[in-house]
């Protein structure tokens, strides 16, 4: 195994944090707040560790699927300890687990908060909380792709193992470029997002915070009511980002490339669209008569169906309060999750759709034994290997979902709060039901639940297989090596 | 300083290249393309072959027949300035550019191997509007035969439409040139040659007047065609060329190898496992004598007189019994061997085999096509670079550039000009002469210049200045 070119891409990735610590410092320059220093402190540390990791340039750079799984499992376990730091510096989370799981519930988009009180962090703390929502969106990794020259082919690894969906796509022949048509395609939506909100009334600071968690479907609001004391035009436009942010990448890149009719025929965006149309409108009219009209209920059901399939996990109204079928339509849209090659989490929509397809092609092989027919996906044959890869994900994904559950219930949490905070955390969307709905917090979980949600989390984001690698003993007695 | 020069030759956009066929030679063209930080599209039917070939290289790939459009227009075919099709076979290669050419106007390489097209090669090119036809089989072949025909040559390349060759020689124990600075040398014998580069250690050194020739020390140098047995004489080189060859394996290289010695007036003896292919050989080449039967038995070798031949090239398909076969031949006999390697991994293992001459096939391609490809990048309808060659290893570069046009060097001494380091003008071609340069010689447009250097991505003649 390569353990220098590792170390070297985790030197990387810890200058890089410590650089981005100096965002918020920023801020408290502008707002005079005293939170900044431990900000600054932090960041400058983590420049000075990670300028001495990469002090040594490695010469062998050969970078497997293997290395690319460990470089990209530690970076982002480093990156959340790193960025837990000053939140428990400043005193603002004192408890250091606390911070932790804020952190890695910013980086992995979840936006599952243990903050009883929001409004009451410093405003330093609530933009660092939701710029780790925007890195952590389109990934840490596939960031220092697009902007540091790395040598040698094997760098792919790093981006196969940290973008979301069940094959990852370049656009162009570099894997430089394609990071940064990626993160160039992210960034202009984020702005425009921005400065729409901004001409359409709201805060510049809150706009700024909304902007980034939206864009990184993470969802940490900048109040305890997250976007409901907002206008109903404000909160139309936050769905529609939501939704945007939740569409494949390559779509924009098709739209960019003029390819109009190649975009709007891919399968998974249709079917995501689809989804989306259909959940708001039997929510609608389940939930109409809790709403004075039925542009209100129509409103409301579209931002939850928005925020929860994206799985970005702002709220505007309670829905734990729900009838059961509206909240049951919620949960089933928490495993779906949005499009592979988007900022959001979950099981991804083309993952189901094979397995849609998958399912009713055994049944015609049942019809039919001896039948040859492949799965297509998009017009192309898939391969056996790709539909393998989704099985065993699903496998894994179960199990993992499974074993999670048993903890939070030893723990003393009921059925439904330790069901939907896994759910929740998992697949990266933030509250649940229960005793961590929308109006209430993960603070009161004990720390095994909270380790248990904080490794959820990180599964959830890196896709199980690149974190449970680290879990393969074979690999730390080559490491040690 | 700041180079704004050097900063300037960096920013040439990258060629946008489709290769289409994950074979061995499209792995070495994706390999050396890449390495001259070009965009390359890989197309191949084998979504595992592109899975593999995607995990290791910095490229796309797309899985399809890369003779249909819709698999091409994926591939970027109507931005794309050069398609190069190295499939399997010579038909579909010729389809898919074909396709290319015609539908998307972009220039396009075949690979063609068959002897029967192979003949026909420049009509099918011009015919096709193709950019050019790749046989590395026949490329092999001639490099074989330069080889052969060369007494001591550990490898021989030639420029200036054959009038100069830059030669690679061991120096032996009884070499006059031993315990020599190369200025020593050169006023002692005064040979029309010019020493290029020296390897010495695995360490390779560009040629200064105060280099001292040691035994051992692979030296590459320069010379006319027509003097280069005097060159070789002088420098210790006193075997005569060879009058016979034994090739064990009967395959296209082998064919063309044939056929080219035999030109030459070599004895040939090919020795061939299949018993159709045996007479399709005979058949074709009357003169050789063709053997049947398993040419990695050592006493079959031993009947058909491996001990006193002169010159010995396994040609079989597969490496390892080529390595063995030359290790066995350089045991039993005195005869002159060529080995032909495919793969290009484990090359440490076979450079610390002594071997002698090793030819790799796929780079022999590798290097017109770069040579095509980086005189491209310059300017679209560019043919300054004439012929481009890679020396040690990749380590030492002989371009040899066409001047088209005034620049900054022409028309003024060489002594005037500030030339980077470690680069030499190895001889200007003036209408077909060659000659060695001095201070006070000039470049003028029309001639062809070679370049030896140690410095990489030379895709113009103004890049030898500082």
């Amino acid at each position: 195994m390569n353990r220098s070119m590792i170390i070297y891409v985790l030197g990387t990735v810890l200058k890089l944090t410590g650089i981005f610590l100096f965002i918020p410092v920023i801020c408290s320059l502008i707002y005079h707040e005293q939170e900044g220093l431990p900000f600054f402190v932090t960041g400058l540390c983590s420049v000075g560790l990670g300028t001495l990791a990469t002090l040594h340039k490695p010469e062998n750079t050969v970078f497997f699927l293997r290395e690319g799984c460990i470089a990209t499992a530690l970076s982002w376990i480093l990156l959340s300890i790193v960025g837990a730091v000053p939140f428990f510096l400043t005193g603002e989370i004192p408890s250091f687990l606390d911070a932790l799981f804020e952190t890695v519930s910013g980086f992995t988009t979840t936006g599952a908060s243990i903050l009883p009180d929001v409004e009451a962090m410093s405003k330093t703390a609530l933009l660092w909380r939701s710029f780790t929502h925007w890195i952590g969106g389109m990934g840490v990794l596939v960031f220092l792709l697009a902007i540091i020259p790395m040598t040698g082919g094997g760098t792919i690894n790093l981006m196969r193992a940290e973008s979301p969906g069940p094959s990852v796509g370049k656009l162009v022949p570099k894997i430089r470029y394609t990071a940064r048509i990626l993160y160039g395609i992210y960034m202009v939506l984020t702005v425009s997002m921005l400065i729409i909100l901004i001409i359409s009334g709201m805060p510049v600071f809150d706009s700024i915070c909304t902007s980034l968690g939206t864009a990184g479907t993470g969802g940490f609001g900048v109040k305890s009511d997250s976007v409901a004391s907002y206008s109903g035009i404000l909160q139309w436009i936050v769905t529609i980002f939501m939704i945007l942010f939740g569409i494949n990448f390559n779509g924009y890149y098709l739209l960019l490339q003029k390819e109009w009719k190649k975009a709007l025929s891919m399968e998974e965006i249709r079917a995501y669209l689809l989804i989306i149309v259909s959940a708001t409108a039997i929510i609608t009219v389940n939930v109409a008569d809790r709403f004075s009209s039925i542009g209100d209920a129509l409103t409301a059901a579209a931002f939850q169906v928005g925020s929860i399939i994206t799985t970005t996990g702002f709220s505007t109204v309670d829905f734990d309060k729900w009838p059961d079928l509206s909240r049951g339509i919620l949960v089933l849209l928490m495993f779906i999750g949005a499009c592979a090659g988007s900022t959001g989490g979950g099981i991804k929509v083309s993952r189901i759709l094979f397995l849609f397809k998958n399912t009713r092609h055994q049944i015609f092989a049942y019809l039919h034994p001896k039948s040859v027919r492949p799965i297509k996906m998009d017009g192309h044959t898939s391969d056996n290997e790709t539909i393998m890869g989704i099985q065993s994900f699903f496998a894994a994904y179960l199990l993992i979902f499974v074993c999670s559950i048993f903890p939070l219930l030893a723990c003393g949490s009921d059925l439904i709060t330790s069901f939907t905070a896994v759910a929740a955390t998992i697949n990266n969307i933030g509250p649940g039901l229960g005793a961590v709905g929308p109006m209430n917090n993960f603070a009161d979980l004990n720390c095994i639940s909270k380790i248990v949600l904080i490794f959820d989390m990180l599964a959830g984001r890196l896709e199980l297989f690149p974190l449970l690698v680290l879990f393969s003993p074979a690999i730390w007695n080559e490491f040690k090596k | 300083m700041f180079h704004f020069k050097s900063l300037h030759t960096r920013t040439k956009p990258p060629l946008k290249c489709i290769i289409v066929g994950s074979g061995k030679v499209g792995n070495a063209l994706i390999d050396v393309l890449g390495r001259e930080g070009n965009d390359i599209t890989l197309i191949d039917q084998d979504p595992s072959k592109i899975e593999e070939v995607t995990g290791t290289y910095d490229i796309m790939g797309i899985v399809g027949n890369g003779a249909s459009f819709r698999v091409q227009e994926d591939a970027g075919v109507k931005e794309a300035d050069l398609l190069i099709a190295v499939t399997e076979s010579d038909e579909l290669n010729l389809l898919c550019c074909t396709v290319a050419r015609h539908a998307a106007k972009c220039a396009t390489i075949a690979r063609v191997r068959t002897p029967d097209y192979s003949v026909e090669a420049n009509y099918l090119r011009d015919q096709l509007g193709l950019a050019m036809v790749i046989n590395p089989e026949l490329s092999a072949a001639q490099e074989i035969s330069r080889l052969l025909t060369i007494p001591g040559a550990l490898e021989v390349s030639s420029f200036a439409h054959g009038q100069a060759q830059l030669i690679k020689i061991q120096l032996s124990a009884g070499s006059p040139a031993l315990g020599m600075t190369v200025a020593e040398y050169s006023q002692t014998y005064n040979d029309p040659l010019l020493f290029c580069a020296i390897e010495r250690n695995n360490q390779v050194h560009m040629a200064n007047g105060n280099f001292l020739f040691r035994e051992g020390d692979i030296v590459a140098f320069v010379c006319q065609y027509r003097q280069r047995h005097i060159c070789l004489e002088h420098l210790g080189i006193t075997s005569g060329a060879v009058h016979n060859c034994l090739i064990v394996g009967g395959g296209r290289a082998s064919y063309y190898l044939a056929k080219n010695l035999l030109a030459n007036n070599i004895s040939v003896k090919i020795i061939e496992r299949d018993r159709k292919r045996c007479e399709f050989l005979s058949d074709d080449l009357s003169d050789a004598v063709i053997i049947c039967g398993d040419g990695t038995d050592e006493t079959l070798l031993q009947e058909e007189g491996l001990p006193s031949a002169e010159a010995f090239v396994p040609l079989t398909g597969m490496d390892e019994e080529n390595v063995i076969l030359t290790l066995h031949a350089k045991h039993v006999s005195s005869a002159k061997v060529v080995t032909k390697v495919n793969r290009f991994s484990f090359k440490d293992v076979i450079r610390s085999l002594d071997l002698g001459s090793v030819i790799y096939p796929r780079y022999l391609t590798a290097e017109a096509i770069i040579a095509y490809a980086r005189a491209r990048r310059e300017s679209l309808d560019s043919n300054k670079i004439v012929t481009l060659s890679q020396l040690y290893d990749r380590q030492v570069e002989c371009i040899e550039f066409f001047i088209d046009e005034p620049s900054d060097i022409t028309h003024r001494p060489i002594r005037e000009l500030s030339l980077k380091n470690d680069l030499i003008i190895a001889f200007i071609n003036r209408h077909g002469r060659v000659l060695f340069p001095l201070g006070d010689d000039t470049i003028e447009v029309g001639d062809s210049v070679m370049i030896v250097t140690t410095h990489k991505g030379f895709s113009d003649i103004t890049d030898i200045m500082d």
